[in-house]
Parts: structure tokens; sequence; C-alpha cells
């Protein structure tokens, strides 16, 4: 069967002439993870230049903000711009939390920063304790991601051993530790606050918020949490030169995406390219189109809370915040997973809303009580045994849970239950119990009613 | 009685993990760790140890090790088969996989083998959905690309008592740069793949 492939040769994209791009977060060196080859291709030197002119902190944060990075954890918030809400310094201690927590389904990109540039990752860290004035980092790794923890331990140890870490570092006054620490497998523990908690050896609630992590954050102090992948793209911006990195890609997001892109295409993995990439030429260029030529259906951007996308609806969709955001999605991870033709829609949704309900930590009614009964709802549907009302229902309860919450897993919850729903209405009627005639009773409990939202066909 | 204690070089990587944190508490996660390494699991006799350990109350050990889902609480099989069948891997054909060790191995996911070498259980998103459907075996490797043969294969290793080797997942862009490798010290090199469409799928 013959499937025609969509044009996507558009001359001007914001992604510029990513065909020619040139790899710089992950560029094809071989063996860049052992640190004799990271230093002869340039590494540690942005940290050393740095530390040998001995910048102002400040200066070096605002040339991080200048640079336009926004964080690749999944918010897009600007990193310098975060980094500058710390406090001055007094007498306190104060920390960086690393997240490497890289939980939300459908995103891998994390790992294989932590797998194939672990020094990247290192500077980074540098970067933003020095711009920060801080002297402990803590760079927490999901659990499950048991084997690359033994990986960047090992690049942390020789990065100690060089002493590019710890105490005077390269011969001047700056120290700095880096601590590792394993999770143990709790989706929640991404989340900054319950991260924190987390690390600080309590269960791993997330905290209400005020006050925000840089007024008090580990142990009462003050605490930035940054993404790995953002952390390696600080040092790159700041390699490269802030204004160099702020012309790669989308202008108001610029700089390079790691994108992992999942499911039905020809060559999924990591791909890296500038942001603001056509969603049409990832998808059909550089992941060569869907398997077994069968037609697109439907993608989800970044991650699995971000708002599934129609086939329709992607046309000339960037990958950048502001064309996300006009499309009625987000950016999120970049986490991107693409589904074909023959996808049932009823039943993914059905197992992200698992996800949802097995991830809460329950602290919240409307987060425990409402993934509980998206997860109930969206079975009963994808059984055979649900109502058309209950559609109706689901995205009632979707509103009593966004925005409600400590913290935002109930807003991730709830937004592709919402958003799966209205853009796959037919295929969420269609498993529904068939209704017989109009005024029938849709509900099942002796009401009759929905009448607005119901095609009824004779049976 | 079997004696339940660190041993010196463990009391000292506890003394180090304790150094690590301003605050003793923080160190609990690791000890875990360190225990179930050591045990296998964590029955109470091993929280209790590891609660002595860092100077924490029992209970809040219990708290924590309760909040994750690795830390086995309840004595695992020797081999413990996660089957992610999350997002990705569930519309890549996990839930095939899943059923296919369901029923080679003739358990039900969250069950162990009578003879207690096996156990599955369905996991959520372990981050590696480029390479779905896959799987993490015992908390340590994981296994990209999976397929019935695939599974065959490792459960074979498994049982001749071979270590499962570890599989350093190639970037499609390095396929065309690197010739397909960028570690030269890998123990074992996949690429991506995308899983043949599924019997299951018309
Ligand atoms: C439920 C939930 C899960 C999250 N999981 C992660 C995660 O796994 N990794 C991550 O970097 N950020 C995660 N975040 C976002 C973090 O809270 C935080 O915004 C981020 O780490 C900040 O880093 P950035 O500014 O560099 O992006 C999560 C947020 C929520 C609400
Ligand atoms: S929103 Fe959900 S996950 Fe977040 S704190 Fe509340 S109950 Fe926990
Ligand atoms: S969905 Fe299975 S690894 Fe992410």
């Amino acid at each position: 069967m013959e499937v025609p492939t969509p044009q996507t040769n558009a001359p001007e994209t914001k992604a510029g002439d990513w065909r020619n791009y040139k790899r710089l977060l992950l560029p094809p060196i071989r063996d860049l993870h052992q640190i004799t080859v990271y230093e002869k291709h340039g590494g540690y030197q942005t940290i050393a230049a740095i530390l040998k002119e001995a910048r102002d902190p400040k200066e070096v944060a605002a040339s991080v903000k200048s640079s336009g990075l926004r964080g690749r954890g999944g918010a897009g918030f600007s990193t310098g711009l975060k980094w500058s809400f710390m406090p001055p310094v007094d007498d306190r201690p104060r920390y960086l939390g690393v997240n490497g927590d890289e939980s939300e389904p459908g995103t891998f990109k994390d790992r294989q920063l932590l797998e194939y540039n672990p020094h990247r990752v290192i500077e980074g860290i540098l970067i933003a304790c020095y711009a920060m004035s801080l002297k402990a980092a803590y760079v927490y790794v999901r659990g499950e991601y048991d084997a690359y923890i033994t990986h960047f331990e090992q690049a942390l140890a020789d990065a100690y051993e060089k002493g590019y870490v710890g105490e005077q570092i390269l011969g001047t006054d700056f120290s700095t530790d880096i601590v590792v620490h394993k999770g143990a497998g709790a989706y929640i523990c991404g989340e900054e606050s319950s991260l924190m908690n987390s690390l600080e050896g309590k269960r791993a609630y997330p905290r209400i918020k005020p006050p925000f992590p840089a007024q008090k954050g580990l142990w009462g102090m003050p605490t930035t949490i940054n993404n790995v992948d953002s952390l390696a793209q600080a040092a790159l911006a700041l390699e490269i030169g802030p204004e160099v990195y702020a012309k790669i890609g989308a202008e108001r997001h610029p700089g390079i995406a790691l994108y992992g892109i999942s499911g039905h295409v020809v060559r999924p993995g990591v791909y890296e390219y500038p942001t603001g990439m056509l969603m049409t030429d990832l998808i059909y260029e550089v992941c060569g189109g869907i398997r077994g030529g069968k037609k697109l259906k439907a993608v989800v951007p970044g991650g699995s809370s971000t708002p599934v996308l129609r086939a329709d609806m992607i046309e000339g969709v960037t990958m950048d915040a502001e064309s996300l955001r006009d499309a009625g999605s987000m950016m999120g991870t970049g986490g991107m997973l693409v589904m074909d033709e023959d996808t049932d829609m009823v039943r993914f949704l059905r197992r992200i809303t698992h996800f949802y309900h097995h991830e809460s930590c329950g602290q919240c009614t409307p987060c425990r009580e409402g993934t509980g009964w998206l997860e109930k709802l969206v079975t009963r549907i994808d059984e055979g045994e649900g109502n058309l009302r209950d559609l109706d229902l689901l995205i009632e309860l979707c509103g009593q849970m966004e925005g409600r919450t400590v913290c935002a897993l109930a807003d991730a919850a709830a937004w592709p239950v919402r958003h799966t729903i209205t853009r796959f209405r037919d295929e969420f009627e269609a498993k529904c119990r068939p209704a017989v005639f109009a005024g029938a009773d849709l509900g099942g409990d002796g009401h009759t009613g929905d009448g607005a939202t119901v095609a009824v066909e004779p049976a | 009685d079997e004696e339940i204690q660190f041993s010196a070089d463990e009391k000292k990587q506890i003394e180090t993990y304790l150094n690590s944190y301003p605050e003793a508490d923080a160190a609990v996660m690791s000890v875990l760790w360190l225990a179930q390494d050591k045990f296998g699991w964590l029955p109470p006799e091993d929280m209790k140890l590891v609660a002595t350990s860092i100077d924490m109350p029992y209970a809040k050990v219990v708290g924590v090790a309760t909040f994750y889902t690795q830390y086995f609480k309840k004595k695992p099989g020797q081999h413990v088969l996660e089957v992610c069948t999350c997002f990705s891997c569930q519309v890549m054909g996990g839930y095939d996989i899943l059923h296919y060790l369901e029923d080679k191995l003739g358990i039900k996911k969250g069950e162990i083998s009578a003879d207690g070498q096996w156990q599955i259980r369905e996991a959520e998103c372990l981050g590696a959905c480029g390479s779905a459907p896959m799987m993490q075996v015992t908390n340590g490797q994981y296994v990209h690309n999976l397929t019935p043969a695939k599974c065959d294969a490792v459960i074979a290793t498994l049982e001749k008592g071979e270590d499962l080797p570890f599989e350093s997942v190639t970037l499609p862009q390095d396929e065309d740069d690197l010739g397909g490798n960028r570690r030269s010290d890998a123990e074992a090199v996949v690429t991506y793949q995308t899983a043949p469409i599924a019997e299951t799928t018309k």
C-alpha cells in the first residue's frame, strides 16, 4: 500500500538549516564519556576560564540568562533567571539539586546524557554552583537508572581525581562537592519539592509553595533545582557564547533540544537538533515516517502529561513553547510519542490514567480520589461498560482536579484525559454502551438526559 | 541464627553516606539500598539494622521504604522481570511481551513461580521509551527492543546463572556518524528499533 508522505521541505523553519546541524550536546565523538576525551575536545575549559578570570558570579548567571536557555525538565522556565532568585550570600549553606529523576512517561533523554556526556553535566553543575555561590550539589537520579548511575559515578570520580570537583578547584578558592543520590522508584520524586523531601530522607510528599526552594529548600536552606539537561546546556551556552546559543533554534525558546521520539516511527530514538523543528520534519524525515507505511493518527509532543494532538493538528507546528501552546499542547520534556492509525486511543488513555493513579502520592484529596476515578471511568469505557455521560463526567472531574492541589501531578493527570477525550471523542463514544433512542437512560441510573452531547442513532 | 550485621567495609560505606549530607536521615535511601543489595530484600530485621546504623527511628525507615517501588518489602523471586507496559511501551506491544512472559513462565504479573525463580511485575515508564517494549531485570539491567525471541534468550541466560550485559543504546545520528557505536568500552550495543507490527494489531 502506497501512502503519500507529506511534503515537509519548507525552506525556512525556526530550526534553520537543521539538515546541516552539527551536534553540540552529544557530538559524534567516540568515548566522549571518558574524561581525557572530553578534555581533548575543550572540556572543563569553560569553568577553568571562569575561575581564571574570577568572573563575578552574578554576571555568570546573567550570561546564562542572556542565552535564553529555558529549563528542559518540563516547565520551560528561564534557567539564568531562576539562578538569580537565590538570595544574597550569607553564612548559611545553600544547595543545588540536580534533577535526574526522568520519570515522565515518554521521556528518555537525560539517560543518554548521563551515559554519553556525563562530564558536560558535571561542568554544568560546576558553573551553576559558581554562579550561585554554593558548595554542594546533589544529583538525584531515579533508582532504575542503576547502570547509568554507576557510569556517572565513575565520571564523577575521574573529575574529582583531576581536581575539577572538590576542594580548591583548579587551584582556586572555589570548592564544590557533588553527591549522587539514587532514587528508588517513585515518579513524584521528579517534582522539585518532593525531590527535596526524598533527598532529606523523608517520605517524598511534595511541599506547599510558597516558600519556593530559593527561600527554603533542602534542609530549609536556599536551593535551586535544575534538570540534568538544562545544566549541560548552560555549560554549552557559555562555551559557545550566550549570544551564539541564543541564535540557535526558535527565537523565544532557543537552543538545542534532545528530542526523544518513540512509538510507531521507522527510526525512533534520541535526536539532537535545534528547538523549533517542525513536527512533520521530525516524524517524516528525521524518523523516517510511520512504520509499515501506515498513516499518522496522533502525537504527544513532550511526555505523557502534554495534550495529545491529532494528525490534522500538527501541520506547521514547531517544537517550541509558543507554537505548541498555539496548537493546543506543550513542549514538556520533548519526549514525543507518535501513534499510527491502528492505535486505540481509549486504551492508550486508560494506561495513562493508571499511571497517574499509581503515582499520586495521596496527599491531596482531589488528586488521590480524582486519579482513581479517572482510571475507573476510562477503564469502564474501554471495557465497553461505559455510558456516554461518563465522558462529560470525566471532563468535569478534570475541572475539579486542575489547579487545586499541592503539586502539578493532578493537572498532569487531568490534561491528557481532557484533551484525549475532546480530540478523539468519536472513539470514546464508539466504545460506550450504545444509546437506543433519544431520551434513553444513558446513565443507566434511571434518569434520562445528555441529549445535547449525544448523537443518537436508532438501534 | 544468622547474624544480621553490616561488615566493616559496609560500615565504612555508611560513614561515607552520612558524611555526604548535613543530616543523617538523608542517608536512609542509600543505606536501604546497601541492605537490599546485601540481603536481597528488606524484611523488618534488616530495616531495623538500617535504622540503628543511622540512628533513625525504625518507623521512619519503614515509612521511607514503603514509599518506593524498588525496595522489596516482601521476598521477591530470584529474577524479577519488570515489564514496562506504560505509555510508549503500551502502544509498542508491551502487553504482548507481558503476556508472552506470563505464559512462558506460567505465572501472572505480581506472582512468583513455585520454585521462587521468577517474578513478573508490571512497570511504569522506565525511561527507555525509544527502545520499547523493554524491561528491567531485578533492579539491574535494562533489556531493550523486546521480542518473544529476545525474551527467550534473556530467560535462558538467567537460567544459566549468567549476567545480562549492559546494553548501550546508540543514538540514531551516531549510526550515520560513528558507525553505530560511540563507546569502545560498551559490553553490548543495541540500536533503537521499531517493533514489528504485532499480531494483535490488525
Ligand atoms: C509531577 C511532576 C514530575 C516531574 N518530574 C520531573 C522529572 O522527572 N525530571 C525533571 O527534570 N523535572 C521534573 N519535574 C519538574 C520539576 O519540578 C522542576 O520544575 C524541574 O526539575 C526544574 O528544572 P529546569 O528548570 O531545569 O527544567 C516534574 C514536575 C512535576 C509536577
Ligand atoms: S497533587 Fe497529587 S501527587 Fe501532588 S501532592 Fe497532591 S496528592 Fe501528591
Ligand atoms: S514507556 Fe516503557 S520505557 Fe517509557
